[in-house]
């Protein structure tokens, strides 16, 4: 079975029998609400599939020259041309383009035994989710514990020290904070290791390419040691860089609920600061929150492609270094695509759940 | 006769006075008071970029070598001193240094087997006698070369009086000195006192770090604020035209803008930078085009809100064009958020600046930049600690200081605006 389609079993199908659950549920407000929101992904999907494909075919960098390099002749362009339709009119290739991102079909590799690029992203892809996961869940623990306790201890210590985390870790380069992590944990005092995803001498049979997945179902305590020690500096790197900006959020947002007539009220009821904190700030606070994963994508697939380059880690993002690197057009073009449909999925997804929990944004 | 109130008045004192003309200097110095906090992040960070923007353009001050020259010994720790070849005297030596040798004829020298110190005091008597013989003298420094096994058979030469003096390297000399009180160090062979220094050590292909570090800080700047600059030139007129005309004009351009925000700018700007290949130029509108959907979205959306105001009304009711309407009566007002938006704007110019030259984009290669500092840094972490922080701290304080300056200013300025 293709490991692209595993994934999609185990992420999408979930997500498929809850958006279905929802949309039957759901007011008739909610599902107006879905069925616009879904049909915007397209024209989204679209134009980041443009940009692209202008980016990558319009600005003066020529794709023939920049694959083959200075030793292309005028022959073997011309080949290299025919062969990749590079002669049709730029709209013929554009609508040639937008049909196989419809499709995912990227064709093949240009290095290397000319792969099919979906059986390469097959392998690239669940190394990627394995550590932006873990690394989302630390980011949003992190970032709403702290955020929490700043927002209601306001100009206390703990709300400067987590103002200063915050400020710091944004200025932090996130590629040096691996890189420094590297030299602490991996080099000083020698606790993690410090580079790939999972120690090359220890066999584990390959099912879904999520190694954590694959070690419990073949029961290889030995491989999932190795895994998650891998792992740990990565997640760390990534999840700690993205909860500096829940952290702001959530501090600020908590501030602001706190200033609402309703918990001025619930206090003048005699309510514990924890309950109010729970059942009134926090939860309205959260909103907007939720919103910012939306636009967290962005960031968390920008520092993925970093800590994967410091950690040496198999995904998506080394892949597109290493393929810019040896001028492999066609599997570049077909990674940005790849990374602007994960990102059309999840800020659907999003904006659906954000839907659900405040009724004030559908129409 | 004068009116009695009038007199009554007491007069300016005279620092009342002088408060009214100071102006400018004193109202920011008394804003202290009002804003708290944010005044003093505002008046830290200015001093900070201040420093960054003077390094920038003197990279002299810092740089005391060339950061693309070898000027020292490979992998050199901090603070270290480079190892010298030196010179091992008696204490109640008649000589202080190799000059001092000039026409004594062929002094015995005691140099350990196979050490490179035995060509080093050669080339450099070699050296000393052409001087000489330019300056018209007869005189000659002559060595007779002593070959001992270890640098203590070395010692104990001179301590006996075998040999006049000895030469060998510092960092294996000076341990042993402590034992040994009958013998001195008497600088190095080449007369310098101290030689040369590396406060923040050197790196892999003997460079001096810092002379990099500051010179990266040209680099570094010219990005940020060129990539900004371009952007801001393209985003904010942008905004102003979509935010005021509305319509499908507007809707297709927010669409455009809002589907490039959420896309992952760098992997957008690593796209670009491959296309164009390696220049700091490409770089540049790499990270610009990124920055469009910032000055765009903010401009637009307080566009809208402007435009509803009265003097809006009232300028569109004498038959004001819409030209000068946007020009003289909506951009005014924005200007103070641009001008935050583009002090935080360098600060991200500049990481991805540095991310995009880390991941060995963008940059030729021998530029002396931070990024690929810190990405030849993480070849030899394992055995040179200096060469990965230093860079990292570097791109940290700009950014930090560009960032707080922005946040500082948001926040006196303009607090509604960290919502948007």
């Amino acid at each position: 079975m293709h490991p692209l389609l595993l994934i999609f079993l185990i992420f999408g199908i979930p997500a498929l029998i809850g958006l279905v659950y929802v949309y039957s549920r759901g007011s008739s407000g909610l599902r107006t609400y879905m069925t616009t929101r879904i049909a915007l992904t397209i024209p989204m999907i679209l134009i980041l599939a443009t940009v692209v494909f202008f980016v990558m075919r319009i600005l003066p960098g020529d794709p023939i020259d920049s694959t083959l390099g200075p030793k292309g002749t005028a022959e073997i362009k011309e080949r290299f041309a025919e062969q990749h339709g590079l002669n049709d009119p730029i709209f013929v290739q554009y609508g040639r383009f937008v049909g196989n991102v419809f499709t995912l079909d990227f064709g093949n590799s240009l290095i290397q035994s000319q792969r099919p690029i979906v059986d390469e992203l097959g392998e690239r892809l669940p190394a990627t989710l394995e550590m932006i996961i873990p690394a989302t869940l630390l980011a949003l623990g992190l970032g709403i514990f702290l955020g929490t306790r700043a927002g209601i201890r306001r100009k206390s210590a703990s709300d400067y020290g987590s103002r200063i985390f915050s400020v710091m870790i944004y200025a932090m380069p996130i590629f040096w904070l691996g890189l420094l992590f590297q030299l602490i944990f991996g080099v000083w005092l020698g606790w993690t290791p410090i580079a790939g995803r999972i120690d090359p001498q220890i066999p584990l049979e390959r099912t879904t390419n999520l190694l954590i997945v694959d070690s419990i179902i073949t029961l290889n305590w030995a491989a999932l040691r190795s895994v998650l020690a891998h792992l740990i500096l990565p997640t760390l790197t990534l999840g700690l860089v993205l909860s500096g900006v829940f952290l702001r959020l959530t501090r600020i947002n908590v501030i602001e609920t706190n200033q609402e007539e309703y918990v001025a009220a619930a206090r003048a009821r005699g309510i514990s600061q924890g309950t109010i904190t729970r059942r009134y700030a926090l939860q309205n606070a959260m909103i907007p929150v939720i919103t910012l994963i939306g636009l967290q994508v962005a960031i968390l697939l920008a520092g993925a492609v970093l800590t994967e380059t410091v950690f040496a880690w198999p995904g998506m993002g080394r892949y597109l270094i290493q393929r810019i690197l040896s001028r492999d057009f066609t599997a570049v073009q077909s990674v940005i695509v790849f990374f602007a449909l994960f990102v059309a999925v999840i800020s659907l997804a999003v904006d659906i759940l954000y839907s659900l929990l405040d009724p004030r944004v559908r129409y | 006769m004068p009116d009695p109130v009038l007199t009554e008045l007491p007069e300016e004192e005279e620092w009342q006075v002088d408060l009214g003309q100071v102006g400018l200097f004193r109202r920011v110095l008394n804003g202290r008071k009002w804003y708290g906090v944010d005044w003093w992040m505002v008046v830290i960070s200015s001093a900070m970029v201040v420093f960054f923007i003077v390094i920038a353009f003197f990279p002299g001050l810092l740089a005391t070598y060339d950061p693309l020259e070898q000027v020292g010994p490979r992998f050199l720790p901090p603070g270290e001193t480079p190892d010298a070849e030196v010179l091992v005297l008696r204490p109640d030596s008649p000589f202080e240094s190799l000059e001092d040798l000039a026409g004594l004829g062929r002094v015995p020298t005691a140099v350990v087997q196979g050490a490179p110190s035995s060509e080093d005091v050669r080339s450099e008597a070699d050296r000393i006698s052409d001087e000489l013989d330019e300056a018209g003298s007869d005189d000659q420094v002559g060595l007779r070369i002593v070959r001992v096994e270890t640098i203590e058979d070395m010692i104990a030469a001179v301590q006996t009086g075998e040999v006049e003096l000895g030469v060998g390297s510092s960092a294996e000399l000076e341990p042993l000195l402590a034992d040994n009180p009958e013998v001195i160090i008497a600088g190095p062979i080449t007369g310098e006192k101290g030689g040369k220094s590396f406060p923040l050590g050197t790196n892999q292909i003997g460079q001096d770090v810092l002379s990099r570090l500051a010179w990266g800080a040209r680099v570094a700047l010219t990005i940020g604020f060129t990539a900004s600059l371009f952007s801001l030139f393209i985003g904010v007129p942008l905004g102003l035209l979509a935010g005021y005309t509305g319509g499908k004009f507007d809707r297709g351009l927010t669409l455009i803008m809002d589907s490039l925000y959420a896309f992952p700018g760098l992997i957008l700007a690593i796209a670009i930078a491959a296309v164009l290949g390696p220049s700091i130029v490409n770089v540049i509108v790499a990270i610009a085009v990124l920055y469009i959907p910032t000055y765009y979205r903010i401009v637009r959306g307080q566009t809208l809100s402007t435009k509803q105001g009265l003097h809006v009304e009232a300028a569109r009711s004498i038959g004001a064009t819409k030209t000068s309407i946007m020009r003289s009566y909506i951009f005014p007002l924005v200007i103070p958020s641009v001008a935050i938006i583009f002090s935080v704007n360098i600060a991200d110019a500049i990481l991805t600046g540095a991310a995009l030259s880390f991941l060995g984009l963008g940059l030729p290669p021998t530029t002396p930049d931070w990024g690929i500092d810190l990405a030849r840094g993480q070849e030899f972490i394992q055995r040179a600690w200096w060469l990965i922080t230093f860079p990292g701290i570097a791109v940290m304080l700009v950014v930090l200081a560009f960032t707080m300056l922005g946040e500082g200013l948001m926040e006196i300025f303009n607090p509604k605006l960290r919502k948007q």
